[in-house]
């Protein structure tokens, strides 16, 4: 059993990981040339921080993707839990409160669609696609159109603000990512989840508890969400139903990007970061060289597929 | 006036403002796009108001599922049955929607198209702004802040649609009458806040000097004043919609102006062609609202919520 786990760990993820550092380090040198503007500190926090966003969705989206699940309710979630912690907000005046509804809102969804893909056997990606038009639904009609604006700054903070001089949403995506590289690596649970996604047979012949491990990688997908939902709310100092609709395709993609296997088993967190990292940069980039919005979305899509396509073509090589 | 709200079939919500019965009480139906977005609740509000005023009574058909077209179409069918004296209509979609007014037009029940243009059929009239005047008084507004100096960009809405090229063609129109503008950017940020914010964030990035930011809603116009608060750095910003919390940020300094379409006066003036019309008034083919501003000027106006306002006297706008 343990034979199978390096065989996962070790085949070629180091060399891939190498690999798509290579492409993020060509998309900087390439912008670099192109404009002063790119490459100055404020820039590049400005990189990071947009990119925070994306990877506090896309961590917990990595663990589902690494068992051969996918959670499209990732988004909603994300819109759900910030007007359930604004509500709460406004409403007690609490900070706290509001921490502990948003994280346990996006906890409960993700209950929710663990119930839905162990207990009921549904296919995750039918399942959390319910769960996506189930919290819009919920959402837009207690929103009803309306926005809540204005969070307290000791709140705001964890969004806008600095610590020595560095945005605080890149500290939070540090810690996501230090926590989630040892979870998924040095823990017990991390190496069962790799195995369920690698052959879920396999894995409960080996005495995984297949479900449980489930259960496990939606409720910690939902709790991103709810706290990247924190984020997002004390960033954009307002909640309203669609906050973070937009980011669900590109928090999947980034996970794609990163090296992670739709069809589970194979993936590291760090490959994840520098696939929001490429997302991020590829439009930050074009921003700045103020490209023609006509433009952007085909030049995304070309590298998206671009990037993939050579990493393929790189582990075909070195596997053969 | 007394609210009561009946279950009229499992999909449709009834919402009837009983007036008192006069001998003139026409009966409207009121058909709008969605339950979600605060510029149909306002043209909502206006109509109610309208009719009220001119004694008639309303009824309101909006889907459960926002701009589901065919729960606009299946609720038309319901209501031709019921006969009301007269129809106001916002097409969920300007083609799909030809089936149904055919319908209205062979039962000959009269009918005002109202904000969205439908393809094609007999009505009354049409009532409704337009987004390139609209956008092209919003950033003449920015123009005049200005001075007729500066840099200014452009957020954008969702390259494509035909709304968002009219607001940009609108506020370009604006900047181009005015030598001492230079557009810096015009970038899109898909009407969304975050989207705003970031690409706001990345153009400050580019260019030292941003004096004005022209946005075609007003969730982009907010995404842009919190990009240029993190940033340290001030520009005079103009939005779209007249939304509540544009008038907020107008009315603490944070934002310039936003561009409004009358959503409130929309359904006054609709619903009074509509009434006008039955009681063989004269009416015009065509109410174009004249672009509104919401600014410090005319803030007034704006504080107050739409269930608040009542509509205007018909000969105010229509001379």
């Amino acid at each position: 059993m343990n034979n199978l786990f390096q065989e996962l760990k070790n085949s070629s993820q180091l060399k891939n990981l190498f690999f798509r550092m290579l492409v993020v380090v060509m998309i900087c040198i390439v912008l670099s040339l192109l404009t002063e503007a790119f490459f100055t500190t404020n820039n590049l926090l400005n990189v990071l921080r947009q990119a925070s966003l994306l990877f506090l969705m896309a961590s917990g989206l990595t663990l589902v993707l690494l068992t051969a699940g996918i959670d499209l309710s990732v988004g909603a979630n994300v819109g759900m839990s910030a007007c359930v912690a604004a509500v709460v907000m406004t409403n007690t005046g609490s900070t706290t409160l509001g921490f502990i509804s948003g994280i346990g809102c996006g906890m409960l969804i993700g209950i929710g669609n663990g119930l839905l893909v162990t207990a009921l056997r549904l296919p995750s990606f039918i399942a959390t696609y319910g769960m996506l038009w189930i919290l819009h639904g919920l959402t837009y009609y207690f929103m009803a159109g309306t926005t809540i604006n204005g969070f307290e700054k000791s709140f705001r903070f964890i969004g806008s603000g600095y610590l020595y001089g560095i945005p605080v949403p890149i500290y939070i995506m540090s810690v996501f990512l230090i926590l989630g590289s040892i979870f998924t690596k040095y823990s017990i649970y991390g190496q069962q989840i790799y195995a369920v996604g690698a052959n879920p047979i396999v894995a409960r012949l080996s005495g995984v508890p297949v479900n449980r491990r489930l259960m496990l990688v939606y409720i910690l997908s939902g709790m991103a969400a709810g706290l990247a939902s924190l984020v997002f709310l004390a960033r954009l100092n307002s909640a309203e139903g669609d906050i973070g609709e937009s980011l669900t395709l590109p928090a999947i993609a980034a996970v794609l990007i990163g090296g992670t296997s739709l069809f589970g088993g194979v993936g590291t967190m760090f490959g994840t970061l520098i696939g929001a990292l490429i997302l991020t940069l590829v439009l930050n980039g074009m921003n700045i060289l103020t490209i023609d919005g006509n433009y952007q979305a085909l030049v995304t899509g070309i590298i998206i597929i671009l990037s993939v396509f050579l990493d393929l073509l790189f582990r075909r090589k070195a596997s053969s | 006036m007394k609210n009561y709200q009946f279950l009229l079939t499992s999909a449709v919500f009834l919402s009837f403002a009983s007036g008192q019965a006069f001998a003139d009480g026409e009966k409207i139906a009121v058909f709008t796009k969605n339950q979600t977005n605060p510029y149909f609740q306002a043209f909502r509000l206006g109509s109610d108001s309208a009719a009220k005023q001119m004694n008639a009574s309303t009824t309101h058909y909006v889907p459960t599922k926002p701009d589901s077209i065919p729960e606009q179409l299946g609720a038309i069918d319901d209501v031709i049955v019921k006969k009301p004296t007269g129809i106001v209509l916002i097409p969920v979609d300007y083609k799909a929607i030809n089936p149904g007014v055919k319908k209205i037009n062979d039962a000959g029940i009269p009918v005002v198209n109202a904000t969205d243009r439908a393809e094609s059929g007999n009505f009354v009239n049409w009532v409704g702004a337009d987004d390139f005047s609209t956008a092209n008084a919003a950033g003449k507004a920015l123009v005049k802040a200005l001075n007729g100096q500066g840099n200014v960009v452009i957020l954008e809405g969702v390259r494509g649609v035909i709304g968002n090229t009219n607001r940009v063609n609108g506020f370009k129109k604006a900047i181009e009458e005015a030598p001492g503008i230079k557009l810096l950017a015009s970038q899109p940020g898909n009407y969304q806040r975050l989207q705003g914010l970031q690409v706001m964030e990345n153009l400050l990035q580019t260019y030292p000097k941003i004096d004005g930011v022209m946005a075609a809603n007003d969730a982009m116009a907010s995404g842009a004043i919190e990009a240029l608060e993190g940033a340290n750095r001030k520009a005079l910003i103009v939005g779209i919609n007249g939304s509540k919390e544009a008038v907020e940020a107008i009315k603490a300094g944070k934002m310039l102006a936003s561009g409004d379409a009358a959503p409130f006066y929309q359904g006054c003036f609709a619903t009074m062609s509509l009434i006008r019309s039955i009681r063989n008034l004269p009416v015009p083919k065509e109410i174009v609202f004249p672009p509104m501003v919401v600014e410090k000027a005319t803030l007034a106006n704006y504080d107050v919520a739409p269930d608040k306002q009542t509509c205007p006297a018909w000969s105010t706008i229509v001379k």
